[in-house]
């Protein structure tokens, strides 16, 4: 049962890693921490669950509609959080998205209910069965779907011009737009990303534990933050490392002690790592 | 400028306060002022707004009756959330208010004995239609449980898997707060004295989704069945993801269980499990039947036990201010505590000298999407 545990564990690792991706490009570009990420990932959730109950079945387009809401409401956040407070203490920022996550997670209550929704089941067959440990297509599936993600990123920032803007705004957003590039329309871009990245994987989630509510990003949401700085915030494929590694580490602390420690080790050993290495597994020393 | 600003702020606030404090001390004659705390939202919303559907209703039935003592009752209603921390500060503001004679609610254990200290200072009723931690109603004597304890609830349970279902292997899953410990703790007892064993004990935290390492562990000590302490979204989430798993085995659970969403929320998934109740909708009784098809009629859903046990709360509450005679919030304390033999729709009331009623359970199960009294 340890292979079961641990393939347990990079499936609920995928999610933390692409919540992870999230927070490195936010966090790249304007070295600032989205807290409202868990509400996107909600939201997300939401708008998987309101296509597949209400328009179409279809997987493709509940991610897909995961996505835009993701996209869209990470857009409206930078606006409002990060374009409108700049220049002012980037505590102002932070707070601001506090707000946001407090606001999403309300008004989603309000509006579809406290209770949880039941999310249909989806490829949950068994893909394949080594030594009594169950695959399903769903897990293969996330997997797949993490490396394609982090593949995409890494083309899109070191292969595209679009990327080398966005590397140029992180590296020193003040000189960029004094070269003349569009700093703004860069950072908008890469904050409405990250944004549609969680929304899509709210939806996965959702499918995943077949279950939506208010609440639902804020655990997903620390831990995603927690693997990005474990694997080193300032790098796509460290957050990737990061993501399974926790998910590894939990599954696996519950197999060899009670499940009640599970955050108990994992958080235990992140710390102690952090005290050794403090810009993560990948991360490099930066100033801040 | 400053300065004036400051002092017409000061005079607004001083002539606000006074007029609060005018209308909040006023004892209004007519009426008997109840508060309801319950968790109208978060994740346990759908027994939150069962107990406020249930008082409202019991309300309005007494008040058209005529109320008690010639007075009508009045109902504030406060959204613990189902966060104990919201629970306190709910206690806070109704023991600040003068005009309020008694307290209902809170839905969680963990709630209720969070805002316990509170009532016991200030001496106030807290009448909780469902907390059964058993050291709940023993740890003030201004606490009392409608519901009963676990202490008697889990004996049912134990009785029926061993000597019904002969289960002689179990696994327990429960939640970590004040109420799963003690649930299962209780449930563990009664099977043991019974002969049965306990393989495993497994927890999580509220808020979890992902039950697939808890479960995957559990899976490897071959129990015959799987026992939860768990309310019913997590009980449907754990079902679920155990199928998904293709791991089947027998369920029983605590009555926390028994709720429509349980079968909304698992679908399939939760055929077969087994639960138990003081209060059954589909209960021949006529009494019972002309309340569920008023409560249908009124809300648009079947109202689970919650529902019944805070309608229970409004009469016995009511019951007793007609017996004390008057508001007096000791005077009602004691008449409350001597309540025997009360006839509530979940099952007849009389506390004990430690203020939990002793209720009798009946054993459900879900057969084919459908609660079924187990014969």
């Amino acid at each position: 049962m340890f292979l079961q545990q641990l393939i347990n564990g990079i499936a609920q690792g995928s999610l933390f890693a692409l919540i992870a991706i999230s927070f490195s490009l936010v966090w790249g570009l304007l070295r600032m921490v989205n807290f409202a990420m868990g509400e996107l990932y909600m939201l997300g959730a939401y708008a998987g669950w309101l296509v597949v109950m209400h328009v179409t079945p279809n997987l493709g387009v509940a991610l897909f509609a995961g996505f835009m809401v993701g996209w869209i409401v990470g857009w409206l956040i930078e606006k409002v959080a990060f374009k409108a407070m700049r220049g002012v203490p980037h505590i102002a920022s932070l707070v601001c998205t506090i707000g946001f996550s407090f606001f999403l997670k309300e008004t989603a209550s309000t509006l579809f209910g406290a209770e949880t929704k039941s999310m249909p089941s989806y490829y949950s067959q068994t893909a394949f069965t080594i030594a009594e440990a169950n695959i399903s297509w769903l897990q293969v599936l996330m997997v797949a779907v993490a490396i394609i993600m982090m593949v995409l990123l890494q083309l899109l920032f070191y292969r595209t011009k679009v990327g080398l803007a966005v590397r140029a705004v992180a590296l020193d957003y003040r000189t960029a737009s004094l070269m003349g590039m569009k700093v703004d329309r860069v950072t908008s871009l890469a904050f409405s990303l990250s944004g549609a990245l969680v929304g899509f994987v709210g939806v996965l989630a959702a499918i995943y534990y077949n279950a939506v509510n208010a609440g639902m990003g804020f655990v997903p949401a620390i831990k995603g933050f927690t693997a990005a700085v474990f694997g080193g915030i300032t790098s796509i494929p460290g957050a990737i490392l990061g993501g399974y590694l926790l998910g590894a580490i939990e599954n696996l602390s519950v197999k060899f002690m009670s499940s009640g420690y599970r955050d108990f080790v994992s958080f235990l050993i992140l710390i102690i790592f952090l005290l050794f290495r403090p810009n993560g597994i990948l991360g490099k020393k930066t100033k801040l | 400028m400053k300065k004036k600003l400051i002092s017409l702020i000061s005079t607004v606030l001083l002539v606000s306060s006074g007029f609060a404090a005018w209308a909040a001390g006023t004892p209004n004659s007519s009426i008997i002022h109840i508060a309801l705390t319950a968790p109208i939202t978060g994740d346990y919303a759908e027994y939150g707004n069962n107990f406020k559907h249930s008082v409202e209703m019991a309300i309005d039935e007494i008040n058209a009756n005529g109320g008690v003592l010639n007075k009508k009752f009045e109902l504030s209603v406060g959204d613990s959330k189902g966060d104990p921390k919201e629970s306190a500060m709910l206690a806070q503001k109704w023991t600040s208010d003068s005009t309020i004679v008694a307290q209902i609610g809170d839905f969680t254990s963990t709630c209720c004995m969070a805002a316990q200290p509170i009532y016991n200072r200030a001496g106030m009723i807290q009448l909780s239609p469902t907390a059964s931690h058993t050291k709940f109603a023993s740890g003030s004597k201004w606490s009392f449980s409608v519901y009963g304890s676990q202490y008697w609830e889990q004996p049912v349970m134990a009785a029926l898997a061993v000597d019904k279902l002969k289960f002689k292997n179990m696994a327990l899953l429960y939640i970590n707060n004040d109420w799963g410990v003690d649930t299962q703790k209780s449930f563990k007892e009664n099977f043991e004295k019974r002969g049965g064993k306990i393989v495993a004990t497994e927890s999580y935290f509220q808020g979890e989704t992902d039950f697939n390492a808890v479960l995957t562990k559990l899976k490897e000590f071959k129990p015959d069945a799987l026992f939860l302490a768990t309310m019913y979204n997590d009980g449907a989430l754990i079902s679920k993801q155990r199928e998904k798993m293709s791991w089947n085995l027998p369920v029983i659970g605590a009555s926390a269980l028994y709720s429509p969403q349980l079968i909304q929320l698992g679908g399939t998934a939760v055929n077969g499990i087994y639960s138990n109740v003081s209060f059954f909708a589909k209960d021949p009784d006529p009494r019972i039947q002309a309340y569920v098809s008023t409560f249908e009629k009124k809300f648009g859903n079947t109202p689970n036990f919650a529902a019944a046990l805070a309608y229970d709360c409004v009469y016995i509450l009511a019951d007793a201010i007609k017996r004390a005679g008057s508001v007096d919030r000791n005077a009602v304390r004691d008449a409350l505590a001597s309540s025997k033999d009360f006839k509530g729709l979940a099952g007849s009331i009389t506390f004990t000298a430690e203020r939990n009623a002793i209720k009798t359970y009946k054993p459900v199960q879900v057969i084919n999407g459908e609660f079924q009294l187990v014969e």
